[in-house]
């Protein structure tokens, strides 16, 4: 397995108390496969993300217990110099969810794209040049070379995205965690750069971690999706099942939120109330108090119940059936 | 637009500021006094004192006088000092590289300070560097440049002995009269440098930098510092020409021969072509430097070079 992360806690110590970001989440991801990780605003999906390069908000962000293993190693234990060095973007890349903010605006692309290069030993003095080109050209930008010494405000935002792209993929990393990478893009845009992402994955076999609130994103390029909600995964499946049998009541009401094209009028489903805080989460189902199946048993903590191979949920009710 | 026009438009804004200057000091110095009572003794008869009135043409009305002078200003003539009986123009040029001198290395001065310390603050917000250097800022502030001035001679010149106290000779003159003028901007300087790097270091470009293994040194030190110095490079403009501008009491302190203590000791002696002549300069010098600032953006901020 490339990526297999268990019973990871990631904790934000807050003034008002101990947020729990990310609470027991766990979840594998293989070579050339792509996971997506789905769920609302504040779930935990960017934390988890930022919790596996070890980047958490400086002073407050602490990943307090569980494993995060990559290639066998384990990356909880690993000095803030070794991960600069030998994990991030080195072996794992995070692309970034706004193309408009996430290039330095007085910095040329030539010098942006190159600076992991640089950083990681990949090229050396006059061979940054060139291998910048190379990069560029692989993430389709159109004539790159003559573009090096340009600067972020003289490309298009999906042009845009393409060079971050190029910035994450320079050194081939292992495993590449792309947060809402088309959230800022419109939809003949978001097509390229999911077809982008696609290809990326064909070159070089990298594990791709997407995380995304769009289902239909998610559909057209994960194989397995895992959905989160307020901080812990609640079903995790092959993406077929996810969408044609979902288990957890969240998944499913996740899903009917979708508007669908030619559907009768009405009002939009919706789910009924707020997620639960994380400081003080509620013991047992976090969801059960938003939940139309809510039984007595959901005050304690739902038991995880595996329906196929592969496809796991926790929730009472799949336990009784 | 393009930067020739860019350029041109800027020089007529310039030229109005320059002129709105002329006007001002053209009818406050006139507002302090007659010049003639200083030039002549008391008891000068009244015959006396009309004609130096005429030769000066200070009996002329206001507005005439005022169009005599920019006539004449255009061309470039100031008019002679009453006191020195030479050109105002060449007293204050002959005294213009002094004040420059002094300008450029109290500015030198102050950014040397602000921004390591502000950068640093920024970095480590919250922390022991963050709050001395708040509490350094804060004196620096409340620290009058005349107070700042004289402390300095007197630990540095009187009490050490290290540094000479006045006058201007080698790069040891240099030293104490720099510090004291770049010492207020310091404090102003370093809360820009700190509030921008606190924001650039809080933006997505810098988090992607850092997923991506960019080590913190090249993060704090290139690539947010560039992002930083934007701010602080307007701010520069201005402390610049303050400093070009605004000398006179650290001249007059360290008798410092340039034109801020020319102008002050005209003001002294009512000696209106040199006032205005200087006052003028000044003025030029300042809209020069905002100029140069606005060009300078361009250097740093690639986003404004294209837009122009």
């Amino acid at each position: 397995m490339l990526l297999s992360v268990r019973n990871l806690q990631t904790h934000l110590h807050l003034r008002r108390g101990v947020l729990r970001a990310v609470d027991g989440v766990s979840l594998d991801v293989a070579e050339g496969e792509t996971l997506g990780l789905v769920g609302e605003s504040g779930s935990g999906k960017t934390m988890t993300g930022l919790s596996l390069l070890r980047l958490l908000p400086k002073g407050s962000g602490r990943i307090a217990g569980g494993s995060i293993s990559l290639d066998g190693r384990e990356l909880t234990t690993l000095s803030e110099s070794e991960l600069v060095r030998e994990i991030r973007g080195r072996r794992i890349a995070m692309i970034m969810q706004d193309p408009m903010t996430s290039l330095n605006p007085v910095f040329s692309i030539g010098d942006q794209v190159g600076n992991p290069l640089r950083n990681h030993d990949i090229a050396r003095g006059t061979a940054v040049r060139a291998a910048v080109v190379d990069v560029l050209r692989r993430v389709r930008l159109p004539s790159p070379a003559d573009r090096l010494d340009d600067h972020p405000h003289q490309f298009s935002g999906g042009q845009r995205q393409r060079i971050v792209a190029a910035m994450a993929i320079g050194c081939t990393p292992r495993l590449l965690i792309a947060d809402e990478p088309t959230t800022a893009l419109d939809v003949t845009i978001q097509v390229q750069i999911i077809g982008l992402l696609r290809q990326i994955q064909a070159d070089t076999g990298a594990g791709i971690i997407l995380i995304t609130h769009d289902l239909g994103v998610a559909a057209s390029l994960c194989h397995r999706i895992a959905v989160m909600y307020a901080g812990q995964i609640v079903e995790t499946g092959p993406v077929r099942r996810i969408y044609r049998q979902p288990a957890h009541p969240y998944t499913r009401a996740l899903l009917e939120a979708i508007p669908r094209l030619g559907a009768k009028r009405g009002r939009l489903a919706a789910i009924q109330g707020q997620p639960p805080s994380l400081i003080d989460p509620p013991t047992g189902c976090r969801f059960a108090p938003r939940c139309a199946l809510r039984m007595d048993k959901c005050a304690e903590a739902p038991p995880e119940i595996t329906l196929a191979d592969g496809h796991r949920a926790a929730c009472w009710k799949l336990a009784d059936a | 637009m393009n930067g020739a026009r860019f350029l041109l438009r800027r020089l007529v804004q310039g030229l109005v500021s320059i002129l709105g200057a002329s006007l001002i000091i053209f009818v406050i110095s006139r507002l302090s006094g007659d010049p003639v009572a200083l030039l002549v003794p008391a008891d000068a008869p009244a015959s006396v004192i009309a004609d130096i009135r005429t030769r000066f043409g200070l009996d002329l009305p206001l507005w005439r006088q005022y169009l005599i002078f920019l006539g004449n200003a255009l061309t470039g003539d100031f008019g002679n000092s009453y006191r020195w009986q030479m050109p105002a123009l060449r007293l204050i040029l002959d005294r213009l590289p002094a004040t420059v001198e002094l300008a450029i290395c109290g500015l030198i001065f102050s950014v040397a300070i602000a921004v390591p310390v502000g950068v640093l603050s920024a970095v480590h917000r919250g922390g022991w560097i963050d709050r001395l250097g708040r509490v350094f800022a804060m004196l620096g502030q409340a620290m009058p440049a005349f107070w700042v001035g004289l402390l300095l001679i007197l630990v540095f010149a009187i009490r050490l002995n290290w540094l000479p106290a006045f006058g201007q000779g080698g790069v040891d003159h240099l030293i104490l009269p720099s510090i004291a003028l770049g010492w207020y901007p310091v404090a102003a300087q370093t809360r820009v440098v700190r509030s921008a790097m606190l924001d650039v270091l809080d933006s997505d470009h810098i988090r992607l930098a850092r997923a991506l293994g960019t080590p913190e040194r090249l993060i704090v030190w290139k690539y947010a510092l560039r992002n930083a110095a934007i701010p602080l490079l307007t701010m520069l403009g201005v402390y610049f020409a303050a400093m070009l501008g605004g000398a006179f009491v650290v001249e007059t302190i360290f008798a410092w021969p340039g034109v801020g203590r020319t102008v002050v000791e005209a003001v002294f002696s009512r000696d209106f072509p040199v006032v205005q002549a200087g006052v003028l300069f000044t003025s030029i010098l300042f809209v020069l430097s905002n100029l140069l600032v606005d060009l300078g953006y361009g250097l740093v901020d690639p986003r404004i070079r294209d837009a122009r």
